[in-house]
C-alpha cells in the first residue's frame, strides 16, 4: 500500500527544495560577483 | 563434468544468460562502432557478460540458510552444486520447510536425512548473485566483483568519488557568468518527480520510485548512489537506463525541444561571449555551495561535498597534482571499478523481469520531461526578460554533461548558423548536475 501523503510531500517538498536551494545559489553567485567587484576590483 | 574432473558452466547456463550476453554485446557494439559512451558501456557490457557465465563466481554472495524451527530432516530436495529459483525448498523438516529467499546454487549441504536440527542451526550454505536486505538475510561477498560492488557501491564509496572527479572536470564559469541558468537546471528536475509519481502509479514502492525518478537527473553516480541506498535490487536497471539514455541524449532531446518551441524561438540569437568570471568567484562558489546545500540537505553531503571539493581542486590553483590526478588517473580507476560492478549487478535472474522494462520506459519519460521542463521555464522567463534567451538552452538542464549542451549547440547552429549556444547551454547543464545531487539527497533524507 503506497503512502500517498508521503509521496506527495516527497515530490512537492523535494522539487520545492531543489528550486529554493538553486535560487539561493543564484542569489549567492550574484552577491559574490558584486562583493568581488567591490573589494577585489573584479580581479580576474 | 569435464573429463569427470571439474564442473563446467553449461548445466546452469539458460536462455536468460544468453539473452543478457546478447544485450551486453549490443552495448559493447554501440560503444565501439557508434562511439556511444564507450568508457562506460564497454566495462558495463563486459561486467554483464562475466556475471552471466555460470560458476564464474565473480558476483557471488555466500549465504547460510538456517532452520526456522527445531525438527528432524525428512527430505533434502536438492544437491550440492545444483541451481535453484527464489522460493525453492532446500530441505523439508518434520516441523516445516527450509526455503531459499533468493535464487542461486547450493554450495554445501550441512545436514543429512534423519538428522535432528535446532532452531537457527545452519542447514546449507548457498551462493547467490541477488542483493539481499542484510538485516534480514545476511550474506557476504566472495567474488571479485561482488566484493567491489559491496564495498564500493553498497558502502557508497565509489559514486561520491566519481562525483569528486566530475567536480574536477566541471567548469562552473558559464553558470556563474549567467546565474539565471541555475533556474533552468532546477526546472529540469521536474522530470525526476514526474517519473517518481509515474513509477508509484505502476506499482513500484516509494524507495524504488525515487531510484527510478532520479534517472531523470541524468547523472550516473547520483542514480547509482540513490539506488544503492534506497533500492539496491534495481540498481543494475536504473544505472543502465541512466547511462544508456545519457548516450541517447542526441536522439531523446531534439524532438522534445522541437515540440515545445517554434522555429523563431529556436533561432533566437544569444551573444557568443559571456561575462568573464573572476578566479575569486570560481573559488568561492564550491565553498559556499557545499556549506549552503549540506546545511539544508545534510543527506546530500557525500555527493555535494565530493563534487565541490573536486571543483575546488580545479579552481584554487594550488592543488595542481590533485586536480590532474582527479581529472585523469583517478577518474579512470573509479570508472573501471564502478562500471564493472554495475555491469555485474545484472545477472539474468535479476534483470529479466517485467519491472526492468518499466524502469527503462520510465527512465526515458524522465529524461524527456526534464528537458521539456527546462525549455518551458526558459520560454516563461522570456516573458519577463529584456534580452531574450534561446529556450533551447533550457533543454540542457537535463544534465548529461556535456552531451545535452552539445546537442543544443548543434540544433542552434542549424536554426541560425551565427548562433553559438554551447557556453550558454553549459550553464543549465552543470546546474542540472547540482540540482540532481540535491534531489537525490532529498530522496535519501525522506525515504532512506
Amino acid at each position: 500500500m503506497i503512502d500517498w501523503d508521503l509521496s506527495i510531500k516527497t515530490a512537492v517538498g523535494g522539487f520545492g527544495l531543489v528550486f529554493g536551494i538553486l535560487i539561493l545559489l543564484m542569489i549567492t553567485v550574484e552577491l559574490t560577483r558584486v562583493i568581488t567587484e567591490k573589494f577585489f576590483g573584479g580581479k580576474k | 563434468m569435464l573429463f569427470g574432473l571439474m564442473e563446467t558452466g553449461f548445466p546452469l547456463f539458460y536462455w536468460g544468460n544468453a539473452l543478457m550476453i546478447v544485450i551486453a554485446l549490443i552495448l559493447i557494439y554501440l560503444a565501439i562502432a557508434k562511439d556511444m559512451e564507450p568508457l562506460l558501456l564497454v566495462p558495463i557490457g563486459f561486467g554483464m557478460i562475466l556475471v552471466n557465465l555460470p560458476l564464474g563466481g565473480m558476483m557471488d554472495y555466500e549465504m547460510r540458510l538456517k532452520a526456522p524451527q527445531a525438527g528432524t530432516v525428512m527430505e533434502i530436495s536438492t544437491q550440492e552444486g545444483k541451481g535453484f529459483d527464489k522460493g525453492s525448498v532446500i530441505c523439508k523438516l518434520d516441523s516445516g520447510e527450509v526455503v531459499a529467499p533468493v535464487f542461486g546454487r547450493v554450495g554445501e549441504l550441512i545436514v543429512e536425512k534423519g538428522q535432528h536440527v535446532e532452531k537457527g542451526q545452519v542447514v546449507a550454505s548457498i551462493f547467490t548473485m541477488e542483493q539481499t536486505d542484510q538485516a534480514v538475510y545476511p550474506s557476504r561477498p566472495v567474488g571479485l566483483l561482488s566484493r567491489i560492488f559491496q564495498y564500493g557501491v553498497m558502502w557508497q564509496i565509489l559514486p561520491p568519488l566519481m562525483f569528486l572527479c566530475l567536480g574536477a572536470l566541471t567548469d562552473f564559469g558559464p553558470m556563474l557568468a549567467n546565474p539565471k541558468t541555475l533556474l533552468l537546471g532546477a526546472a529540469a528536475q521536474f522530470g525526476v518527480y514526474l517519473a517518481f509519481f509515474m513509477a508509484l502509479f505502476v506499482g513500484f514502492t516509494l524507495p524504488e520510485a525515487a531510484s527510478i525518478g532520479i534517472i531523470g537527473g541524468a547523472e550516473g553516480p547520483t542514480t547509482i548512489y540513490v539506488s544503492s541506498v534506497l533500492a539496491p535490487h534495481i540498481i543494475g536497471a536504473t544505472a543502465v537506463a541512466c547511462y544508456s539514455y545519457m548516450a541517447l541524449v542526441p536522439i531523446i532531446i531534439p524532438p522534445v525541444i522541437r515540440l515545445l518551441t517554434t522555429k523563431k524561438e529556436r533561432g533566437i540569437f544569444m551573444k557568443p561571449s559571456l561575462r568573464k568570471v573572476s578566479k575569486v568567484e570560481k573559488i568561492v562558489f564550491p565553498l559556499i555551495t557545499a556549506i549552503i546545500v549540506i546545511l539544508i540537505v545534510p543527506t546530500s553531503a557525500a555527493l555535494m561535498g565530493c563534487f565541490m571539493v573536486g571543483n575546488l581542486f580545479k579552481e584554487c590553483g594550488v592543488t595542481e597534482r590533485l586536480r590532474k590526478t582527479a581529472q585523469t588517473t583517478f577518474v579512470d580507476l573509479i570508472t573501471i571499478f564502478l562500471t564493472l560492478a554495475i555491469g555485474a549487478s545484472m545477472p539474468a535472474q535479476n534483470f529479466l523481469q517485467p519491472k526492468t522494462l518499466l524502469i527503462l520506459v520510465l527512465g526515458v519519460i524522465s529524461f524527456a520531461s526534464a528537458a521539456g521542463a527546462g525549455v518551458l521555464l526558459a520560454k516563461f522567463m522570456n516573458l519577463f526578460l529584456k534580452v531574450k534567451i534561446n529556450p533551447m538552452i533550457g533543454g540542457a538542464g537535463v544534465s548529461a554533461v556535456p552531451m545535452s549542451a552539445r546537442v543544443v549547440q548543434v540544433m542552434g547552429q542549424k536554426e541560425n548558423p551565427k548562433n553559438i549556444l554551447l557556453m550558454h547551454a553549459m550553464g543549465p547543464n552543470v546546474a542540472g548536475a547540482i540540482g540532481a545531487a540535491i534531489a537525490g539527497g532529498v530522496f535519501i533524507g525522506i525515504l532512506g
